[in-house]
Order: structure tokens, then C-alpha cells, then sequence
């Protein structure tokens, strides 16, 4: 087309300046020369910037939840081999076994929110040393005690090394804590165990579980996650907490209105540093050749 | 949570690795316990322990879940870098409350003297790589290896495959990317140059 006109154009130039000679422009008709064929014309509101249809995003009113037939599903002792493997060599008190619940729920609306004594306490934040004989000492560590033993504990209490901030005694070590003279450190530090403030005691476990405060969980993004155990709990351990907590959730779940859609979707079992499981509710290793026990060794 | 699908494609390769690779082989039961020691850092030597505790533990702890398996990691970066084993005696009797300290990331989980019927080899670990370390500790604990089995094997492909597909599709999209984003920098050099013409007129 530009060709065409611009050949037109230097002909009518010629045709100007020598009017004599006949040209090649006019026997073209008329119509086909294109300025005259299609003159641009601008009608307003047609054609020009009109503004495309955005997309309009499609928002919905409810957590996204997923078909849950492609989920491979594993029990709690294979999600825990697993796991241990994950974290072998982390200290057990650090790395932590995390749930995630994913419940079926509308954006909106209430959320599930409470607070929960576990049978077995996680948090860290109330590190506990315990004086006990040191046929105990692998009990107290067990159940959490960051320092734990008689003579080697005193002595780190006198080089300053003190990495708990409570202290509990059991009965069987009074006598050498008496002798220990320990009072001038740690009696500033409120450390000092003292059977008024009942952290002299003969029942460790009980003891320890009461100077662990219960931890609070709530749903965020449709989602209830909490450290459901330590990673030098047993498989027993962590089933008694994964069991009490999901009760506990159920019961959450029950108390909000029945106008609201609330449901369980998914539970998610993982650790600090590993993968996360979908659990299947199941308890027994699917491997013959391993037994809960296995799960017991010290990490 | 993230969708399943990509979820369930990540999982069954993590666990591929844990399961599968150099490390995994099952311990014959006379070994009772193993403990490790070496410093936080890889300087003067602690580069190999550390990659052994990082990369075959993890398969070795995989495969037997019953042993204890602590790490003893220190500020020292001079102190030793040493692999205990701890052998049981033919006929010793399977304790399961030998006194053990679990894991520490501040030196205090000692590596304990070896206890009535049992017996301590230790592997000197310090500016050594991994894989010699492996090679010695698997020759004197005497550990079968593991390997995949058929399905597992073919799960592996089907993982490698997906990462191929994945490669060419992730440059594919990269280059479109590119491309877009070329265009839009020609279409605004154009409009400021037309921008500063309309302002010379």
C-alpha cells in the first residue's frame, strides 16, 4: 500500500510541473487510489483506546483444600523413623516434633483458639535443672531437665554455668545439696530448692510437669499448628500428645456454631528440620522388623 | 498449605535420599552404640566429620533406628575429631539403659568409657573426607549395604525424569520471561523518546 502511494505521490509531482505529458496516475481510477479509497476517519467511541476486559480474579470465600486421594499417608512410628533420622545429632531438647492440623474453613468467621496442658511438656523457654542421684539422671533428662546429676551439677553451679532457670531437687539428694553450700549462689537466682516451694520432691515427673506451663494454639490461615513433643520423646510419648491435643481440637471445633463450617482436613506431623508426614491415624510401624521400641534409643 | 501434588513430589525424594545413597546400610547387632565427636566449624580438619554426620548418618540412623547414635559437637576446633564405636561381646546380654548422654552442640555429651562387655574401636576422623571415613567405619563394623528395591529404583527415574522436565521448562519460561521483559523496556524507551520529542514541539 505505502508503495502504491508513495508511487502516486511523485506522480502527481510530475504531472505538476509537466502538465503536457500524459501520466500513468490518471488511469487509475479513483477509488483505488487508498487516501481517497478509505480516508481515516475517527469516529468517536468506536474503535481506538477501548479498554480490554480485565480478568476479574475469581475470590473465594473458603481455605483452599485439597483432594486428599493423592496424599500418601504414613503412620505415626514411620513418620517418627523418619524424622529421627532427620534430626539425628540435633540435641533432643532443641529439635522438635511440630503438628499441623488443616481444617476444612471459610476465611471469615470465627477461628479455633485455646490453650492446652499436654501429658508431655515441649516448651524450652522453662529450662529445668534437676539434683538426683545419677541412677535418675537419664529419668530427669528424659523427661526434659536440661542439667541434671548431683556432684558434676554443683560443680557447674560454682563455675557459673548455669543453663536452667528452675531447679528442683529430688529427695534423695537433700542431703548433698545441704552440703553442697550452694545457698550464697543461688538464693539471689531464686533457684534455691526449697520444700516450701515444693521443688523438693520425690515425684519427678509430677514436679516437672507442673513448672511447664501449658502452650496456647490457635488457627491462623486455616491452619493449627503447635510442637506437639521433643525430639527424645518415645513413640508412647508422642502419641499420648498428639492424641490429647487432637481431642482437645475436636472439642474446639465442636463448641463453634453450627452456621460455620469448620472440619478436619489434614494432619501434618514434622520436626524442626525434617519433612512433614501426613499422619493416617495408624500407630505401628508398616516395616516387620521394627518395633516402637526401636524408637527408643537416645538421640 | 502447599498443594499436594508438589508436596507428595518433594516428600518421596527426601525420602529417597534418607533411605538410599552412601550410608545406608544395616549394622550387624553386636554393635551397641556409636557416638561422634567433633567441632562446629571445618576448620583443621573437621570438614570430613562433619560431612559424614550431615550426609551417611542420617542413612545409617534410617536403617537402624535402635541404635544410639550422639554427636558431640564443639567449640574446640584444635580438640579431636573421633568416631567411637561401641561392640558388644559375643554373649553379653542387650542392655537397653546403658547410661548414654544424648546429643550436644556444646561439648558435653563426652563420649562415656565403654561398659562391662562391650568393646570400643575408635576412628580417627580428623582431616579425612567422608567417604574414607565411611569406607573405614563400614569395613570394621562389618555393615551389609542396603539397595533399592525395583519399585524404588523406578521411583527414582520417574524423580530424575520430572527434574528433567523440570530443567527444560524453568529455562523455557525464563527465556519468556526475558523476553517480556525486553519488550517492555523497548516500549518505555520509545514513549520517553516520543514523551521528549512532544516536549521539544
Amino acid at each position: 500500500m505505502a508503495s502504491t502511494t508513495r508511487c502516486l505521490a511523485s506522480l502527481a509531482r510530475f504531472s505538476l510541473s509537466t502538465p503536457a505529458r500524459p501520466t500513468v496516475a490518471s488511469t487509475i481510477p479513483k477509488f483505488l487510489v487508498p487516501s481517497v479509497a478509505a480516508p481515516f476517519v475517527r469516529h468517536a467511541g468506536a474503535g481506538g483506546m477501548r479498554k480490554k476486559p480485565t480478568k476479574k480474579k475469581k475470590t473465594y470465600k473458603t481455605f483452599r483444600s485439597y483432594d486428599q486421594s493423592d496424599v500418601e499417608q504414613y503412620s505415626l512410628c514411620d513418620a517418627m523413623r523418619y524424622l529421627r533420622a532427620y534430626e539425628v545429632g540435633i540435641p533432643p531438647t532443641i529439635a522438635k516434633y511440630e503438628l499441623a492440623v488443616k481444617l476444612k474453613t471459610s476465611k471469615s468467621g470465627p477461628v479455633v483458639r485455646n490453650r492446652i496442658r499436654l501429658p508431655f511438656p515441649v516448651k524450652t523457654d522453662t529450662r529445668i535443672g534437676v539434683i538426683c542421684p545419677e541412677e535418675m539422671a537419664a529419668e530427669a533428662q528424659q523427661l526434659g531437665a536440661v542439667a541434671v546429676g548431683e556432684e558434676r551439677l554443683f560443680e557447674a553451679i560454682r563455675a557459673g554455668n548455669i543453663r536452667f532457670n528452675k531447679l528442683i531437687c529430688h529427695v534423695d539428694s537433700q542431703d548433698a545439696l545441704k552440703k553442697a553450700n550452694l545457698g550464697r549462689i543461688l538464693g539471689p537466682k531464686g533457684l534455691m530448692p526449697n520444700t516450701k516451694t515444693k521443688t523438693i520432691t520425690n515425684d519427678l515427673k509430677a514436679t516437672v510437669q507442673e513448672l511447664i506451663g501449658a502452650d496456647e494454639y490457635r488457627e491462623r490461615n486455616g491452619v493449627v499448628r503447635m510442637a506437639v513433643g521433643q525430639l527424645g520423646f518415645t513413640p508412647e510419648m508422642l502419641s499420648d500428645n498428639v492424641k490429647s491435643f487432637m481431642s482437645s481440637l475436636k472439642y474446639d471445633i465442636a463448641q463453634i456454631d453450627d452456621s460455620y463450617t469448620k472440619a478436619l482436613d489434614e494432619v501434618v506431623l514434622s520436626s524442626t528440620n525434617g519433612p512433614g508426614f501426613s499422619l493416617d491415624g495408624s500407630y505401628a510401624p508398616t516395616d516387620s522388623a521394627i518395633t516402637p521400641e526401636h524408637l527408643h534409643s537416645t538421640m | 498449605m502447599v498443594g499436594v501434588i508438589r508436596r507428595m513430589n518433594k516428600l518421596s525424594e527426601k525420602l529417597l535420599t534418607v533411605k538410599h545413597g552412601p550410608g545406608a546400610a544395616v549394622l550387624p547387632t553386636e554393635v551397641a552404640r556409636i557416638h561422634l565427636e567433633f567441632a562446629h566449624k571445618l576448620n583443621d580438619g573437621h570438614m570430613g566429620p562433619r560431612k559424614f554426620w550431615r550426609q551417611n548418618l542420617r542413612r545409617l540412623k534410617y536403617w537402624n533406628p535402635a541404635i544410639p547414635m550422639v554427636v558431640n559437637r564443639t567449640h574446640d576446633q584444635k580438640g579431636p575429631a573421633t568416631l567411637s564405636i561401641y561392640f558388644r561381646e559375643p554373649g553379653a546380654p542387650i542392655q537397653q539403659d546403658t547410661p548414654m548422654p544424648s546429643s550436644s552442640n556444646d561439648g558435653d555429651a563426652k563420649a562415656p568409657p565403654a561398659a562391662d562387655g562391650e568393646r570400643l574401636v575408635t576412628i580417627n576422623m580428623k582431616n579425612r573426607r567422608s567417604d574414607e571415613i565411611l569406607k573405614d567405619f563400614l569395613t570394621k563394623t562389618g555393615a551389609v549395604p542396603v539397595k533399592p528395591t525395583a519399585q524404588e529404583e523406578l521411583l527414582m527415574q520417574e524423580i530424575e525424569e520430572l527434574k528433567a522436565r523440570g530443567e527444560v521448562d524453568r529455562e523455557r519460561v525464563s527465556k519468556m520471561v526475558a523476553h517480556e521483559k525486553r519488550e517492555r523496556q523497548i516500549r518505555a524507551q520509545a514513549q520517553a523518546e516520543a514523551a521528549a520529542i512532544k516536549a521539544a514541539l
